[in-house]
């Protein structure tokens, strides 16, 4: 009989979701050691990826997603009322296609890219067994998140990888840094995965739950919900409103556009490098195929909805990368470089649904995920750079390219990638001549400046000697483990460059695309160069002057974050946690007093007792009295 | 009497006919199941008081008779689980007897869906506070009496069908425990077990006050729940009765400003009688909100719903503050169990079927994740001989079995996936938010205020770096560590399994029918004048 990949489906897509959990599972009930422990994670993602191929090839010759649903619960709540309110239930609904096979590939060669990375520049890291297990737990988690199709389902899954990331980014137990910078990882986030529980919420409040004949009972099924968003009753547009924005905050929190993106830019540095290379990149994956997915509710919302949410995604995909011009730390001018690029990308993917007519969301979601290779493959190669160097400040740096050169082309391509990811998206999607097209243009801009400006600052110039620091001891990374960072930045640049062809976005999203002229592509692609131009000639003639200009305008703008997180501290959460604190201090001053004053009445009573009756009697009836003269009318109304 | 309640106990064990769908359906039944679990425990308190023990020769033996009795007791809970008929609204394995005809007193016992969770709870709460108590080395004979004490009060308020026994059983409960923490308590256990007594004292009074509106109403002719829950009353008698049964919930959950009672009897109580505190007696509060108010006066409930919610977010918000300036890790614990409580309550303010469904579930969520927190903030203080933020520091490499175990009730109180809180946080959330959407973000909000707490206190405790000048710490082992371990795997088994385990393609529970599906029986009943409207 011929083999019909497709008929694989059933059991494959189950197999690359529960593969890592399984990992885990194994890793916490026997493993010890720190390379037995990398050897099962990695070999949880290879089983993952291998089935994940199996989909693929089971899917390329299908436009229909595959659906497969398990019960996890349901429960009825009322006999009365609206049907689709009279019960709750939430199912495992797997959902696959071709967008999400390419997402999951992506997420499967990140995680795998920096367990292999971790494996060797990670072996003095304490805890390996611990490190190893949990991207195990991210993996399942991010691989469930991407074929959910169940909202419970999605934010169980959601919530799961963000718990696995807070522990991955805290993973340096023992020191005090990294402890203090992860405080922000578990704070910020949760933050706004509320947000993102509560516009579920509010969508559930509306629609309840969907009972389909195919799926079963499912908690707001997204392929179902999108048709009755307008035709149910009781569904307003106020509702929808408010849904989207909650949604979009809860996404943007973990797309980390700015300025949400604190809670991975401040671990860039003291988390393992493998760790922060990997969530950063994940989430990005994740938020932008879940914003994308959700987007037919944002459209169903109003114009103006869709339009702050650009606006924001706009000023977001300016302001990071702007920051990142002006950080003197490599990984974390890398991260605010993607959380640049991953805002065009949601501004994309959110202009692609502001007119039915418009196919173009899905470039938006493809430049995210070719972003998002690079970045890890960046991340890996400076993170190994700056630990060759010993030191995170771009001015201390140097000579990379002589002494390091096979990072520093590693760090090279992953620059040129992330300048590159949002060309094909652009042009697809704007016009140059438009506002938002003059606004994602600069950020283009400022991303290509930002990202090249790294590998220069890395690459070129004198390394100098400093205070038990002896350049010459300078060693290129491992090749056993440079050889990830390079799989994963050229991995970007196919991507990049399929990105750029119409089909591969056919595929994708199963729709048609008008093909732009060479003139757009062109255009977008010199925005870029532009870019990538003006920080070769700044660093090629003069880098200290551009390292010195970086540091003061660096410096001023940490002043001024300082200067907010202060005030804030000054004026709303110091007063917030004084008045919490005296409260709590005075309520058992409040009932030592209560007590007291019961204590005494309760002796006064005794004392009454012991009185003549008489006596007490007389004296009570002229107190009665004179109390019910006071307050009759006439004496004082 | 006793003697002839165990005989006919006995006798009326017989195998149930009928097929078995799952196991422990068919192994026993009796007429007498509830009152088996509700008197053993005094029983056996009894027998303990009355056996020889010279010079604590017998003290090991008192702890494995406590901890065989909590045992069996589960046993029997579990065959009443199994046994326990899904979806069916009435009371059942109800027990009735007239006790005192000329007040209208029936020693009248039932248990529906919300009951029977309540009782699991009580029955996984009772064998973690024994183990717990394990390593109490004085007086060990009346500690393991009162604690027995303590757990059949607990269990005779779940279970009570007739007001005057629930206030009995509720009023009760507050002796034990205060003589518990008078006599093994921390310095400050005076003043902890007076506050105790006054505020379940005040709450006791308040709870008296809504019985006696009750049982006028009803003419005082009886004090049975069948009868008094059901009565019409007007909008202002529903509102004063709803008044004092919120006093009474308050003071028990607790709820900000009824909380003062919370700090000293949380960071004084030994383990075990914190366990028991934050885990099963505090929840009766919610249980009797559920039953006599939500349940009973639906127009009540609903002129008091904004109160009810505006309580629960200033406590959540008011709990993650003061975590900011605790210098006490026990006192830490102390205000984030109030967060558990204060979630069930916004699910019972919203007053519609699926927050009610949530507040139900996080009855027994939020006594686990309230029992966790405590005492493992207990065992990493009597771990690290240090009760101070300022001395605690850099625990995780030294302990981490405890360290993880903090983590897990530090994630399951922010009721993340995969524990038993996320589903009852996302039902009560998704069930509040149409008719309390100001209060259910003010609770969103209080939440990440809380997690920014616990992301402070772990970062000092766990995470950060070891403090040379600490005295010595050192990790506990997995037996040392069994009472945790039972809440937390109890977390983990209802997060993943709220249906109950079954195999792939089936509807046939493998041997659990499911924490869901046996609450479902008479939520529907208390929620059918809340419905929604399109």
């Amino acid at each position: 009989l011929p083999f019909d990949p497709y008929n694989t489906l059933v059991w494959a897509v189950p197999v690359l979701v529960v593969a890592p959990l399984a990992a885990f599972v194994i890793a916490i009930s026997g493993v010890r050691t720190r390379r037995s422990a990398s050897n099962t994670a990695l070999f949880g993602a290879a089983v993952s990826l291998v089935a994940t191929l199996l989909v693929a090839w089971g899917l390329a010759k299908r436009s229909a997603p595959f659906v497969s649903n398990y019960e996890y619960f349901n429960l009825s709540v009322a006999f009365n009322g609206p049907t689709n309110l009279q019960s709750f239930g939430m199912d495992i609904v797997l959902r696959v296609d071709h967008l999400t096979v390419f997402a999951l590939l992506v997420v499967e060669l990140c995680v795998i890219g920096a367990l292999g990375w971790h494996r060797v520049m990670g072996r003095s890291e304490a805890g390996g067994a611990r490190f190893h297990a949990l991207a195990s737990v991210f993996l399942f988690g991010s691989t469930g998140t991407l074929v959910s199709n169940d909202l419970g389902e999605l934010f169980a899954f959601w919530g799961l990888t963000g718990t696995a990331t807070y522990l991955l980014l805290a993973h340096r137990w023992g020191l005090d840094a990294p402890a203090r910078a992860t405080r922000i990882a578990l704070a910020l986030p949760f933050l706004t995965d509320l947000f993102l529980l509560c516009g579920i919420g509010v969508l559930y409040s509306r629609y309840g739950v969907q009972n389909h004949s195919n799926l079963g009972r499912s908690f707001l099924d997204i392929t179902s919900l999108v048709p009755i968003l307008h035709i149910t009753s009781g569904a307003t547009v106020k509702a929808l409103v408010v849904a989207s924005v909650l949604i979009f905050v809860g996404i943007a929190g973990r797309l980390a556009l700015w300025p949400l993106s604190s809670w991975y830019t401040r671990t860039t540095i003291d988390a393992p490098a493998a760790a922060s290379a990997m969530t950063q990149a994940v989430w990005s994956v994740l938020a932008i195929v879940v914003l994308y997915r959700l987007m037919p509710v944002f459209a169903a919302s109003n114009a103006q909805t869709l339009r702050a949410c650009l606006y924001a995604c706009g000023a977001a995909a300016v302001i990071a990368p702007l920051i990142a011009l002006v950080t003197n730390e490599p990984r974390r001018a890398i991260a605010l470089a993607g959380s640049g690029v991953a805002a065009v990308g949601a501004a994309v993917v959110i202009h692609g649904f502001e007119n039915a007519g418009f196919t173009f969301a899905v470039a938006g979601v493809a430049c995210v995920l070719a972003a998002a290779l690079a970045r890890v493959a960046g991340a890996l190669a400076a993170s190994g750079a700056a630990g060759a160097m010993r030191t995170d400040d771009l001015n201390e740096m140097g000579d990379a390219w002589r002494r390091m050169r096979a990072s520093a082309v590693a760090l090279l391509v992953a620059a040129l990638v992330l300048g590159l990811s949002a060309t094909g998206a652009l042009a697809y999607s704007v016009s140059s001549s438009s506002r938002l097209g003059l606004v994602l243009g600069e950020a283009v801009l400022l991303v290509s400046l930002a990202s090249l400006r790294i590998f220069l600052a890395i690459a070129i110039g004198p390394l100098r000697r400093r205070r038990a620091f002896e350049p010459d001891r300078v060693r290129e990374a491992a090749g056993s483990a440079l050889v990830w960072a390079y799989v994963l930045a050229l991995g970007g640049a196919v991507v990049v460059a399929a990105a750029l062809v119409h089909n591969s976005l056919d595929f994708l999203d199963a729709h048609q695309h008008p093909v732009p002229n060479a003139e757009t592509y062109l255009l977008w692609v010199a925005v870029a160069l532009v870019g990538f131009a003006a920080a070769a000639i700044a660093y090629s003639t003069n880098k200290y002057g551009a390292t010195r200009a970086t540091t003061a305008l660096g410096a001023w703008a940490n002043r001024g974050a300082s200067l907010a997180m202060r005030s804030a501290g000054r004026f709303v959460v110091g007063p917030a946690v004084a008045i919490a604190g005296g409260t709590e201090d005075w309520s058992p001053r409040r009932d030592d007093a209560m007590g007291e004053s019961l204590l005494a009445t309760g002796r006064f009573v005794i004392v009454l007792s012991r009185a003549p009756a008489i006596a007490v009697a007389i004296a009570l009836a002229v107190l009665l009295a004179v109390t019910l003269a006071l307050v009759s009318p006439g004496v004082f109304r | 009497m006793v003697l002839n309640i165990v005989a006919s106990a006995i006798q009326a064990a017989s195998p149930t006919p009928g097929p078995v769908t799952v196991p422990g359906a068919g192994i026993f039944s009796s007429s007498l199941l509830l009152s088996i679990m509700v008197w053993t425990p005094v029983l056996v308190a009894a027998a303990i008081a009355v056996l020889p023990n010279p010079r604590g020769r017998f003290d090991l033996l008192m702890k494995q008779i406590a901890f065989f009795t909590n045992l069996g007791l589960l046993f029997v809970l579990w065959v009443a689980y199994n046994q326990f008929e899904n979806f069916l609204p009435s009371a059942q394995f109800e027990e009735k007897v007239a006790w005192l005809p000329a007040i209208g007193v029936t020693y009248h016992l039932g248990v529906d869906g919300p009951g029977m969770l309540m009782l699991i709870l009580s029955g996984l709460i009772g064998l973690s506070s024994v183990l717990a108590s394990f390593g109490i080395r004085e007086r060990v004979r009346s500690y393991f009496c009162l604690l027995l004490l303590t757990e059949a009060c607990v269990t005779g308020a779940i279970v009570a069908r007739d007001m005057f026994v629930l206030l009995l059983f509720w009023a009760a409960a507050s002796i034990p425990l205060a003589l518990l923490i008078l006599g093994w308590g921390g310095p400050r256990r005076e003043s902890a077990a007076w506050r105790l007594v006054a505020y379940w004292g005040l709450g006791t009074v308040a709870l008296l006050v809504a019985i006696m509106g009750l049982y006028a109403s009803a003419g005082g002719t009886t004090f049975d729940m069948d009868v008094l829950l059901k009565i019409a009353l007007s909008p202002r008698a529903q509102v004063a009765i709803g008044a004092a049964l919120l006093l009474a919930g308050a003071t028990r959950l607790p709820l900000f400003p009824f909380h003062g009672w919370v700090r000293d009897v949380y960071s004084e109580a030994p383990v075990g009688v914190a366990i028991v505190i934050a885990g099963s007696a505090t929840r009766l509060g919610a249980y009797v909100m559920l039953r006599a108010l939500v349940g009973a006066e639906p127009i009540g409930a609903q002129l008091l719903s904004p109160l009810m919610a505006a309580m629960a977010a200033v406590t959540v918000g008011y709990a993650g503050l003061v975590i900011f300036r605790s210098v006490d890790l026990r006192e830490v614990g102390a205000h984030l169990a109030m967060v558990p409580g204060a979630i069930t309550m916004l699910g019972l303010a919203a007053l519609t079927p699926l927050a009610i469904g949530g507040s139900v579930l996080s009855l027994f969520t939020g006594g686990v994740v309230g029992a966790l927190i405590v005492a493992v903030c207990a065992v990493v203080t009597d771990r690290a001989q240090s009760r101070s933020l300022y001395v605690l520091s850099g625990l995780a490499p030294r302990m981490p079995n405890v360290a993880w175990i903090m983590v897990l009730a530090a994630l399951a109180l922010l009721g993340v996936p995969l524990m038993a809180s996320y589903p009852a946080e996302a039902m009560t959330f998704f069930g509040s938010i149409r008719t309390q959407p100001v209060w259910v973000f003010a609770v969103a909000l209080g939440l990440a205020v809380v997690a920014a707490g616990l992301a402070l206190v772990l970062h000092r405790v766990l995470f950060g770096a070891p403090n040379p000048d600490a005295p010595g710490v050192s990790d506990a082992s997995l037996g040392e560590t069994w009472f945790l371990a039972i809440m937390v795997g109890a977390l983990l088994w209802v997060g993943v399994f709220p249906n109950g385990p079954k195999l792939p393609g089936t509807d046939t529970p493998i041997f659990d029918p499911g924490l869901i599906n046996t609450m479902a029986a008479g939520i529907t009943d208390i929620a059918s004048p809340y419905a929604l409207k399109s």
